[in-house]
């Protein structure tokens, strides 16, 4: 007996870190911080005119060069007033799209949830068409009250609404059924949808203009005004989140026994709902539906570093800002002078991925 | 000491739980034993607060209704009858999620260490960077029961006795194993913890339980030490088949030879 517990000791000290990724997940997110820097330095120094972002930046940073001073301000105005705002959006988005997606997964305990699939996008969608179409008529108290803030509160409650919906529906005595949940999700997104074509149905000229180019989802035309609208509602949203990282592990192993861990359940799902409709609302508020980010992004990662959410949603903040950042230089260039919508990109890169991922996954996991 | 008293829990309309009274003290293993479907599980569920019950269930003399999870995790682990993964997690990272709590009841610096300490005791030296999906049934168990033995290492905390409850903890373990298992649990409780287990081997019973609460359609047919409770007008009645109940040469421990069906 004392025998084996020193040669097992022994093993356990040569194999201290067997099993334990959390050092291999450090290193990616490092690599991914670099790798977003260099995406947000690229986003900033190509686009249509050929201002220079390294001289805005450096005027910026020390002070305009003396002679080139008439230069400078079209680059800054061009670089700062038109590009960074962009990027800037791009990174919340990205980011507020990937972690939710990975928050969702933990919170379903599915791979396969994403708000986009199930439902919550476009229950997201019905909130700011609503706000759209009706904020001259019928919701102009609520619109005149709220200002800027009123589409992506609408988009908010939207999303709220179909979260809730869909995780009573799905979840029974503490299981989630995957099939349920994806079936509701189709249902839950139909009704959405088919609520937004009656609004659409409804809508003038100038405001079908103003949809047709907010829902193909895109971000051009970000403006520092948007930022300040839906920036505080990511970037809170997105601070809330690393907190149920450990509930959400625990989550891994059902409810009842993540409950016996001593976590919060109820208060946790709770939590973990309405940051996803917030940031997945406040995403969709500012640039239209953007598919398949945040089922890729934590895919990737849970292959590359474990499905440990203490490390994967930073990590997917971060892959998912870079992502969607390399997605948006794409729908710019790849039919230039003209722009393509970001959600096509996204969708014709993700939804391969997607079946991909089904593929891998049959026979593994059951619907 | 936990304490069931008039406990009943009904589920859908239909009493599955009448009118139990429990107790596992610290320091002894309390089996619960009985035919399928005689609400062993949902007992220890209303135990662990994980169903609603009517009747009053105390840890250590608070009532475990008024309790938050946080401070419950902190006085008894729970090994459920079978747990089902949602993520490719590796078995340190599942082990590990017993610390989650943080009352494991080492120093911090050992907490590290913890998750091979357990898994060495439950015979799964070497399986941390394994996957756990990739494990048979029995081994997935044991890491289960690693995770559980990491959330009470120290059977005593601060001076109050903590508990595992195991709902068949060896189920799917061959005999070997299910002496190692049984062989913890008898660690956890000479060292000052309680032990609450679900058991269908009645000889595995026989020679670890301090006490059997016997179920029946519901009800409690008999509780007490596995002298009192084993007999064969008992057995025969509770679980509808003939078994033959004798005591070995060496010892008290009485011992069950099944005979024939009812």
């Amino acid at each position: 007996m004392t025998d084996q517990s020193i040669a097992g000791a022994g093993g356990t000290l040569a194999t201290a870190a067997e099993g334990d990724r959390s050092r291999r997940a450090r290193i990616v997110i490092l690599l991914l911080c670099v790798g977003l820097a260099a995406a947000v330095l690229l986003s900033l120094m190509s686009g249509a005119s050929d201002a220079s972002a390294i001289s805005a930046l450096r005027d910026g940073l020390f002070g305009a060069m003396p002679g080139d001073e008439a230069l400078s301000a079209r680059d800054r105005l061009i670089v700062y007033d038109i590009r960074l705002p962009r990027v800037i959006l791009g990174v919340l988005i990205g980011a507020s799209l990937a972690v939710s997606g990975a928050v969702m997964q933990g919170l379903f305990r599915n791979p396969l949830a994403d708000p986009g699939l199930i439902g919550v996008s476009a229950g997201s969608s019905l909130g700011a068409v609503a706000v759209i179409v009706l904020g001259t008529t019928v919701l102009a108290p609520l619109s005149s009250a709220l200002g800027a803030l009123a589409l992506p509160l609408a988009a908010f409650c939207g999303g709220l609404v179909t979260t809730l919906l869909l995780y009573q529906i799905a979840t029974g005595q503490g299981r989630t059924s995957v099939a349920t949940m994806l079936l509701a999700g189709i249902a839950l997104a139909a009704l959405a949808m088919a609520l937004t074509g009656i609004l659409i149905f409804m809508a003038d000229d100038r405001q079908l203009r103003d949809l047709t180019f907010w829902q193909l989802g895109s971000l051009a035309g970000a403006t520092w005004q948007k930022i300040g609208s839906v920036g505080p509602v990511i970037v809170l949203a997105l601070a809330a989140m690393p907190f149920l990282a450990r509930g959400l592990n625990a989550l891994a192993l059902g409810e009842a026994t993540a409950g016996h861990l001593g976590i919060p359940v109820q208060r946790l799902k709770y939590t973990a709902i309405v940051g996803v409709s917030a940031a997945v609302g406040a995403s969709v508020a500012v640039s239209g539906g953007i598919g398949f980010v945040g089922i890729v992004v934590p895919h990737l990662l849970r292959l590359l570093i474990g499905p440990d959410n203490r490390y994967l949603l930073p990590a997917s903040a971060l892959l998912g800002a870079s992502l969607l950042l390399m997605a948006d230089a794409v729908a710019r260039t790849i039919v230039a002078p003209a722009e393509l919508p970001i959600g096509i990109v996204t969708a014709i890169a993700g939804a391969p991925f997607f079946l991909w991922i089904l593929l891998r996954k049959r026979g593994v996991i059951d619907l | 000491m936990i304490e069931g008293r008039d406990v009943s829990v009904a589920i859908g309309g239909r009493r599955i739980v009448a009118n139990v009274d429990f107790a596992a003290r610290p320091g002894k293993i309390a089996a619960i034993v009985g035919p399928n479907g005689s609400g062993k599980t949902t007992l220890l569920k209303a135990l662990s607060g994980d169903f609603a019950y009517s009747g009053e269930v105390t840890i250590n003399g608070r009532d475990l209704s008024t309790m938050k999870p946080v401070e419950a995790a902190a006085l008894r682990a729970v090994l459920p009858q079978a747990t089902t993964l949602s993520f490719p997690f590796t078995v340190r990272e599942i082990v590990r999620l017993g610390l989650v709590g943080g009352r494991s009841g080492v120093l911090p610096g050992e907490d590290r260490r913890l998750p091979e300490r357990a898994l060495a005791r439950v015979d799964l030296d070497g399986f941390a960077g394994r996957f756990c999906q990739e494990l048979s049934g029995g081994e997935q168990q044991r890491v289960q029961l690693a995770r559980v033995l990491c959330q009470v290492w120290a059977p005593v905390l601060d001076g109050k006795p903590r508990y595992l409850f195991l709902d068949e903890p060896v189920s799917s373990l061959d005999i070997k194993h299910q002496l190692i298992i049984m062989n913890i649990a008898r660690d956890f409780a000479r060292r000052g913890g309680g032990v609450i287990a679900i058991l269908h081997d009645l000889n595995l019973t026989a020679m670890y339980a301090d006490r059997i609460f016997v179920m029946h359609r519901g009800r409690l047919a008999a509780n007490g030490s596995p002298q009192e409770v084993l007999s064969d007008d008992l057995i025969e009645k509770v679980f509808d088949c003939r078994l033959k109940v004798g005591v070995l040469p060496a010892g008290n421990t009485p011992f069950v030879l099944p005979q024939s069906a009812a």
